[in-house]
């Protein structure tokens, strides 16, 4: 008598932390679509206000001559880091992933210990804090700055290659691998 | 979650971030408070255009050069260490005495190069403004000069008496009513006045003479209140060359050494200085309509002593 065959899936899949490279990629794509896109109406006024042709000293001089135009160029640098958070919040809140990690194919998912979602990269569990903890690097005000280098070097230093303020955030980026039986 | 609303709710959130931004830029550039066109650029052009007034309440409804406005952006951009050169952009008539001299004031205590550039007209109180700058550069056919003083108004004692109204005179000087439209001048008062502007004259004439390097007698001979066109003041030494912008900003970088960076200094308005502008010409209007059926405009009038 035959044998009956088992409808056993094809391959495994697992769900790890996403690579560095990925991530990078993605975070430039992201940063390109926003530059292009959602900072784009800045561009004009950026250009009417900064001064041109001006070393780094020569611009440093300048910036603290004025205390109104250091004041007037740190709100449109907030109102613009607002913009980038809403891409980032409206997108992962949604979708787990930005336009860079869909094109990557990796996610944000909980990292939490009772997330229930921890193996699928679903995010439903997501809290609206931890979306937004996990980019509070784009204020462009003190301390957050801080983080424009920690957070980052950060990822290099934990083994799930989570940023500092994924850590804070209780969130991580992942992908799924698959092994082939 | 579908590949195709994916992509579909990507959109929507770039568009509606795309709009956001363009809102926020809009709103920044109402509210920031800040001018910021003149936060850049190493050469201030400071534009001087209509009558020379004192405040902004003396010319309300056609363009005015404000001497309260001109002077704080003279200061503004003496102050601005990246500022080498300013220079007036004049397109002015002339106007009160009093406004002119403080502008003219202004403009001498600066430390920067100042260029003046007389464009359609330059003329009395604007040429006085003119005078204090460095350098002086017209068009060939600007009109500029007209150094002299006027002082004009109308008398209606005539009309008063047509329609059997008296003008009772109750002073406890002399000359307290000098100059009051509801009576005719008298010999004695004409003479005052005359006395009086041929001092301002003088004066404005001794101005020019000072801030040109000329003669005194050399400027009286040519202060007799006429104007000349760019071609004949150069003749005469009231203007330095005859040209325009680009004339102004050579002549920067020559003396400067620099690269000639043009910003526009201006006074900003509020959005709630704009409104209540336009309300305020609004309800001008309004009365204007409702008085000239009760008044004939023309009759009206009082002393004004203008360049």
């Amino acid at each position: 008598m035959p044998m009956k065959k088992l409808d056993l899936p094809k391959e495994r899949t697992f769900v790890g932390p996403a690579l560095v490279w990925k991530r990078v990629i993605a975070f430039m794509v992201d940063m390109l679509i926003i530059n292009i896109v959602v900072l784009f109406p800045f561009r004009g006024l950026f250009e009417d206000i900064l001064p041109k042709d001006y070393s780094f000293s020569e611009a440093y001089r300048f910036l603290s001559s004025s205390a109104n135009y250091a004041g007037f160029l740190t709100s449109v640098s907030l109102v613009m880091s607002i913009l980038v958070i809403m891409y980032f919040y409206l997108m992962e809140r949604k979708m787990s992933q930005t336009i860079g990690k869909m094109l990557m194919k990796i996610y944000v998912a909980d990292a939490s210990e009772n997330a229930s979602s921890r193996s699928t990269g679903d995010n439903k569990d997501l809290k609206p804090w931890q979306l937004l903890a996990r980019n509070i690097v784009f204020i462009p005000l003190f301390p957050f700055v801080l983080l424009w280098v920690l957070d980052p070097l950060f990822m290099f230093f934990t083994k799930t290659n989570q940023r500092l303020s994924e850590v804070l955030s209780k969130t991580k980026v992942v992908e799924r691998y698959s092994l082939e039986q | 979650m579908k590949q195709e609303f994916r992509w579909g709710y990507a959109i929507f959130v770039l568009l509606l971030l795309s709009i956001l931004g363009f809102i926020s830029v809009g709103i920044l550039s109402l509210f920031a408070g800040i001018d910021v066109e003149s936060l850049t650029g190493n050469v201030a052009i400071i534009p001087i255009e209509g009558v020379i007034v004192g405040s902004e309440n003396d010319f309300l409804f056609e363009s005015a050069a404000v001497s309260k406005d001109i002077i704080e952006l003279v200061e503004k951009a003496d102050e601005n260490a990246n500022i080498k050169a300013i220079i007036l952009e004049i397109n002015s008539p002339g106007g009160s005495a009093v406004a002119s001299e403080e502008i003219a004031n202004a403009v001498k205590k600066t430390n920067k190069t100042t260029v003046a550039l007389i464009r359609e007209a330059g003329a009395s109180g604007a040429y006085w403004i003119a005078s204090a700058s460095d350098h002086i550069i017209a068009s060939r056919v600007s009109i500029t000069g007209s150094i002299g003083v006027i002082a004009s108004y109308l008398e209606f004692p005539g009309f008063l008496e047509e329609y059997n109204v008296t003008y009772r005179r109750l002073v406890s000087g002399k000359y307290k009513d000098i100059g009051s439209p509801l009576k005719e001048m008298t010999p004695e008062e004409e003479e005052i006045f005359q006395k009086n502007l041929d001092l301002i004259g003088d004066y404005f004439a001794g101005e020019v003479a000072k801030n040109r390097n000329m003669s005194k007698k050399d400027v009286d001979k040519i202060a007799n209140g006429l104007f000349y066109l760019g071609v004949q003041a150069k003749e005469l030494g009231l203007v330095d060359e005859l040209g325009g912008k680009d004339e102004a900003v050579a002549y920067i970088e020559r003396r400067e050494g620099i690269k000639a960076e043009v910003v526009e200094y201006k006074t900003e308005k509020g959005l709630l200085e704009i409104l209540t502008g336009v309300f305020s010409k609004q309800s001008f209007f309004v009365g204007k309509g409702i008085g000239s059926s009760l008044l004939d405009r023309k009759s009206v009038s009082s002393l004004s002593i203008t360049t």
